[in-house]
């Protein structure tokens, strides 16, 4: 498990992460989220002993990263897809990691079938995709078998077939009782693979909550409905759907309503409909208003 | 296998899957032996400055093989700032310490196997071509120096390099410093008497036998002020890498 305790880092007056506090559980799908720049990369940086803490920990199982000894037995991470030597080929970029761990050359195999790059085990990575690299990345990652992974944007660069396959390769992970936290900029993207959300703003939290809990917060259908005669639409909203909240104007929101249905009832009761809409408080609109808050607070307090 | 040799074995697996890596040692012991039996064939019986001082017809290649050498030292840890692959390996030796051990014992490795290629092959072209007289007092020191100045050159490029974060400020800095800076730097009076303790200055006086007047120290003393500064390029080495966000 990882554990992020009141991390911080600071350079010089700007804070890139700034008392951050989340957990890693095994056995999920973690999505770490935030739009560019709001410190994802820096705390996973901290979390792998790369980056030095101004204040605050990142534990892996208790102990900072530093101090485990073969590492990627416990975490295993893709930062950065490009930052690879492109003169190595992609079997002798896996020989080198592996030989820090002493793994033997059949794991190499084995994660390279894995993501899919068997066939181009013998080429060098210059001549890889953007996703051919990310997929690389996620062999080096999974080499030394880790109980937690720690993936950045792994999404980046693949194509629908490639984004459907992580999906259903970290959701396989995480069946398997490991520890996944994957960052994206992406709230829709995230909302399909993650379980739990940590949603960070200028490296602040933002929410740490249940994917399905904020979806029912925030990922709401409304139904807006008008009507010639108002009165006539209130009677029949107040016996059918109770729920319904006025917007002014004569106007309702229906939540969770079915725009078929009101309309069919509507006619029924010779109410007559000057407006019958849906509308989405997207996920993404969700997201955003609620960084774009953490954004101005910050310039206030600033 | 122990754990203990990990860092060592995965430096080594860098080393081997990279070719621009492993060319290099060999290019540096084709040039170095190559231009000096070149050399010694051609004008080594009529040309008296290959023969005042035999060992500077010996290692008259050295002086271009050096230069492979010193790209080696950058290369080995500037191509992991230059591609970024420095984050994937300290991710796995997060122990700086015990990653830069790994990337020091391969570089003094290296520099080693160089060192002896290169002195046999030099050796050998000379014996062949002109003769040597190993009688003459000095010579196996001059030999054995020779071996030695290969490493310590290798370590210090390599340590610098790990100073500035940065492979082509370290191909920047240290080429014109080792192949033009100090030679024309040292024709310089005044210039000359500071000049001649930079390090490959005071090495490559280990590499004489005839004594220069205006140098303050002794032949074997060169190396030792050689050694001193790849020693203090180590620690700062170190230093940076323990001290500095990856």
């Amino acid at each position: 498990m990882i554990e992020i305790r009141d991390l911080t880092k600071a350079y010089g007056e700007r804070r890139a992460v700034d008392g951050l506090t989340f957990r890693v559980e095994p056995g999920r799908v973690t999505g770490f989220l935030g739009p560019n720049g709001a410190g994802k990369s820096t705390t996973l940086r901290m979390a792998l002993g790369l980056d030095r803490p101004t204040s605050g920990a990142a534990l892996v199982d208790g102990m900072p990263y530093e101090r485990l000894t073969e590492p990627l037995r416990r975490v295993g991470a893709l930062l950065d897809a490009q930052a690879v030597h492109g003169g190595r080929t992609a079997a002798g970029h896996l020989r080198w990691i592996a030989a820090s761990h002493g793994l033997p050359a059949r794991r190499i195999d084995e994660v390279l079938a894995a993501v899919g790059l068997s066939d181009a085990a013998g080429r060098r990575i210059r001549t890889f995709s953007l996703g051919m690299r990310q997929r690389l990345g996620i062999a080096v990652a999974l080499l030394g078998d880790p109980a937690a992974l720690l993936l950045d944007e792994p999404v980046n660069g693949l194509d629908a077939e490639g984004i459907r396959w992580i999906r259903t390769l970290l959701r396989g992970l995480a069946d398997e009782g490991r520890a996944v936290l994957v960052s994206s900029h992406l709230m829709a993207e995230m909302a399909q693979t993650a379980d739990h959300l940590v949603v960070i703003g200028r490296g602040r939290l933002l929410a740490d909550t249940s994917t399905a809990g904020f979806l029912a917060d925030h990922g709401r259908r409304r139904v807006r409905v008008r009507a010639v005669d108002p009165a006539a639409l209130a009677a029949l909203l107040a016996e059918a759907h109770p729920e319904a909240v006025p917007v002014g104007d004569g106007a309702y929101d229906v939540p969770d309503a079915e725009p078929g249905e009101l309309g069919a009832l509507a006619a029924s009761r010779r109410v007559v409909l000057i407006e019958l809409s849906v509308t989405h408080d997207s996920l993404e609109d969700a997201f955003m208003r609620m960084t774009a808050d953490a954004v101005e607070y910050r310039a206030v307090a600033a | 296998m122990s754990a203990t040799t990990y860092p060592l074995r995965a430096e080594w697996a860098k080393f081997t899957t990279l070719r621009s890596l492993w060319t290099t040692p060999l290019l540096a012991v084709a040039l170095s032996a190559g231009i000096t039996a070149a050399a010694q064939f051609a004008y080594g019986k009529v040309d008296d400055s290959l023969t005042d001082d035999p060992m500077l017809g010996l290692y008259y290649g050295l002086n271009f093989g050096q230069v492979a050498v010193v790209c080696l030292g950058i290369l080995l840890i500037g191509q992991e700032y230059s591609s970024g692959t420095l984050a994937t390996s300290l991710a796995a030796v997060p122990d700086r310490i015990r990653f830069h051990r790994g990337k020091l014992l391969l570089g003094a490795g290296l520099g080693l196997a160089i060192g002896l290629l290169t002195v046999a092959g030099q050796l050998a072209a000379t014996a062949a071509s002109v003769g040597i007289d190993l009688a003459a007092p000095g010579s196996y020191r001059a030999l054995a120096a020779g071996v030695l100045y290969h490493p310590l050159l290798l370590v210090l490029c390599l340590s610098l390099t790990t100073v500035l974060r940065n492979q082509t400020a370290a191909l920047g800095l240290l080429s014109p410093m080792v192949f033009l800076g100090t030679t024309a730097l040292s024709a310089i009076p005044g210039i000359r008497e500071v000049v001649q303790f930079f390090p490959d200055r005071a090495g490559l006086y280990a590499l004489r036998l005839q004594d220069d007047p205006e140098i303050h120290y002794g032949h074997g003393t060169g190396l030792l002020v050689m050694a001193l500064w790849t020693a203090l390029a180590v620690a700062a080495g170190l230093r940076t890498l323990r001290t500095r966000d990856a």
